[in-house]
């Protein structure tokens, strides 16, 4: 540990802002009493016992992305977002934005702390 | 320019296996043939299978990568990565724990330089989703544990990360991206991003967290002392609140238990 | 050979393949029914998807388990590999049968596991003595670290081997004698196989080892066909049960009487009424027989 770090400002610090933390009133989130009703299923994966997609398809087909044979390029909702740094925006005007929006499952802050 | 012997078909497990990898390698010798000849494309569903399986494996895995870049090209970069990459546990739920850093150094991924970004936030969601259930520390335990404790030894406290807790920092504005992705309204901009992925209970809950916020849970969640935590997030960070960060921490539900100072 | 402990808490009634997309669909029906059908009575799952440390799986498994009687389905033990079963993975299966506590435990006869990784697919073997001892072997070992008696699956197969000297049914009746195992009978492998093969399903079920059933499975196939355009069926549990297989299925319950039923539906999941009437249909067939079998006593 550094001297930094147990130099007697950082000791006060540190006291305090326990201290402060402990002077709080209770405020802890109600999400233990909500019903747990959400599975987030779209996290779950899966093994499973069922075979594919026939016999025609990617697994007889190699593509060498070393050579000159990868042609594909990124085509999907990654064209909404600008790579450019001196844009400020990194998201474009949705001109043309018709990607698809699944529901949130997920509680979502922008921030902590919000105080 | 000599013609190349077309390779040798062996014959068991090993011989299927490698088969089933590379559509080149040869049908393996104990393959009853048919009218004389290999079944090449009865032998083609199980290279679809594996592959399919395991493409499609990726894909659950990481959805918003896939949004990202296309079906068709998600499908090709996955196609490539599941034969470098095949599984080593039977444990779909955990496959492709390696993406997230192999899309980085995917050269014709290059223009999509967040993808890496994404992925690990996805990987970081998947992890918090399967994570041992344990309650997290609540702010009452906290403060009955720190009334016990000596004011001048609560730089010595230590605290447990929740199981849960996962910390992603990027170069890119990755939780944007992905919460612009996932259907949430947020400006988009340009810069870096940390994130903390949580799952306190039941749901996955991800939070973009300020300046030192991601410092200090990393130090904290590696077992040092608040004191070293907080001065390694105000070496990053001039005039890191702590008392705000901790509040935030105990109140997201970011450990599992907190150590006394022994002695 | 040991005794092996099997709660016969599984009715001979039917069971779906629990799907993540059908938690709220099934905990949301009323007590003591499945949505109201009252004909789904049981869930079989897949032990792989069940075996993270915690987290929603887990919660939504234990409060359907206290619902429902619950079969353990495991797809990644790899069975029929040349290599040793994984410890680790053996473990973890061991952990997941103690919390889980399922009425009936089964495996495939298959391998997916080598040196080079997990291949994430049912891979067939040869049917020889040296895959017998293997299996059996592998099959005790499984049944000595869970402590259940097993359930091994007849396979979909889409190739043969030459290294074959045994017929599948024989294989399988070698492999119980000598491991005491049970026998898991999914009558759409057998359809499947017997077309991709050549050879006639109802003469198959004919000489399988009936007795020795402790569950049957049913699914639906997608048809493609081989280098000479021959009829080559796939295990894709992507459809409904077809016709021949329903009337497999009826030619088995006929001669066995009612035995537990799964129906598996794995891609393309449907909406929980589709499968739930599925179940309906193979409820019907096996009251059928019970009745027959009451009306007979």
């Amino acid at each position: 540990m550094s001297n930094t770090a147990k130099s007697a400002t950082v000791i006060g610090a540190v006291a305090v802002a326990v201290a402060s933390v402990a002077a709080m009133h209770g405020n802890t989130p109600a999400e233990a009493a909500a019903k747990e009703k959400c599975y987030g299923i779209s996290l779950a994966g899966q093994n499973d016992c069922a075979a594919g997609p026939g016999t025609t398809c990617a697994g007889t087909s190699t593509v060498d992305y070393q050579g000159n044979a990868w042609t594909l390029v990124p085509a999907g909702d990654c064209v909404l977002y600008s790579t450019d740094a001196s844009d400020e925006v990194y998201k474009l005007p949705a001109t043309a934005d018709g990607a698809p929006r699944e529901g949130a499952l997920d509680a979502l802050e922008r921030d902590i702390p919000s105080a | 320019m000599p013609k190349t012997p077309p390779p040798e078909a062996e014959a068991g497990q090993a011989a299927f296996a490698a088969a089933l990898l590379d559509a080149d390698a040869p049908i393996p010798a104990d393959v009853a043939k048919i009218r004389g000849q290999a079944p090449e494309k009865r032998f083609a569903v199980y290279r679809n299978n594996v592959v399919v399986s395991l493409i499609s494996a990726l894909a659950s895995a990481y959805p918003t990568v896939k949004r990202l870049v296309g079906a068709q090209f998600f499908d090709a970069m996955a196609g490539v990565y599941v034969r470098e990459h095949p599984p080593i546990s039977p444990m779909m739920i955990f496959y492709g724990a390696a993406f997230p850093g192999w899309v980085e150094s995917f050269p014709p991924a290059e223009t999509v330089p967040y993808l890496g970004g994404v992925a690990r936030l996805e990987r970081a969601r998947r992890e918090a989703y399967h994570a041992a259930d344990i309650e997290p520390f609540t702010m009452e335990q906290f403060q009955a544990v720190a009334s016990g404790v000596a004011p001048e030894r609560m730089p010595e406290l230590r605290f447990t990360a929740h199981p849960s807790l996962r910390l992603v920092r990027s170069a890119h504005p990755v939780f944007s991206i992905w919460a612009d992705q996932n259907g949430h309204d947020v400006p988009v901009r340009q810069g870096g991003e940390d994130v903390m992925i949580i799952r306190p209970r039941s749901e996955v809950t991800m939070r973009q967290t300020p300046p030192g916020g991601f410092t200090f849970l990393s130090a904290m969640s590696a077992g040092q002392t608040l004191a070293a935590a907080a001065a390694s997030a105000e070496a990053e960070t001039q005039g890191f609140d702590l008392a705000s960060h901790l509040t935030a921490a105990l109140e997201s539900g970011v450990f599992s238990g907190v150590k006394a100072p022994e002695g | 050979m040991a005794d092996f402990t099997c709660e016969a808490d599984i009715p001979a009634r039917t069971g779906v393949g629990l799907k993540p997309e059908h938690y709220d669909a099934v905990l949301a029906a009323p007590e003591g029914t499945s949505d109201g059908s009252a004909h789904v009575a049981w869930f079989e799952i897949h032990c792989e998807n069940y075996m993270g440390d915690g987290g929603p799986p887990h919660a939504a498994l234990r409060a359907i388990r206290e619902r429902f009687p619950i079969s353990a389905h495991g797809v990644g033990l790899s069975i029929g590999a040349e290599r040793g079963l994984d410890p680790e993975h053996l473990a973890r299966l061991k952990k997941l049968v103690a919390w889980c506590d399922p009425g009936l435990f089964s495996e495939h006869l298959a391998w997916s596991t080598h040196d080079s990784g997990f291949l994430n697919d049912l891979l067939p073997v040869p049917y020889n003595e040296e895959t017998v001892a293997r299996v059996s072997d592998h099959i005790s070992q499984v049944q000595d670290v869970v402590g259940r008696r097993m359930l091994l699956e007849n396979p979909s197969t889409y190739l043969q081997f030459e290294t074959s000297t045994l017929s599948e049914i024989d294989f399988l009746k070698e492999i119980a004698a000598r491991s005491g195992c049970g026998l898991l009978l999914d009558v759409n492998n057998v359809y499947v196989s017997a077309v991709n093969h050549g050879y006639s399903a109802e003469a198959y079920l004919e000489g399988f080892p009936l007795d020795l059933v402790g569950e049957v499975h049913l699914g639906g196939h997608a048809e493609d066909e081989d280098d000479f355009g021959d009829p080559l069926l796939i295990d894709a549990h992507d459809r409904a049960v077809i016709d021949p297989v329903w009337a497999l299925y009826d030619q088995v319950i006929a001669a066995i009487g009612p035995r537990p039923t799964l129906i598996e539906w794995d891609n393309d999941v449907p909406e929980w009424e589709t499968l739930a009437a599925e179940a309906r249909r193979a409820d019907a067939v096996l009251a059928r027989y019970a009745n027959a079998k009451d009306a007979a006593a």
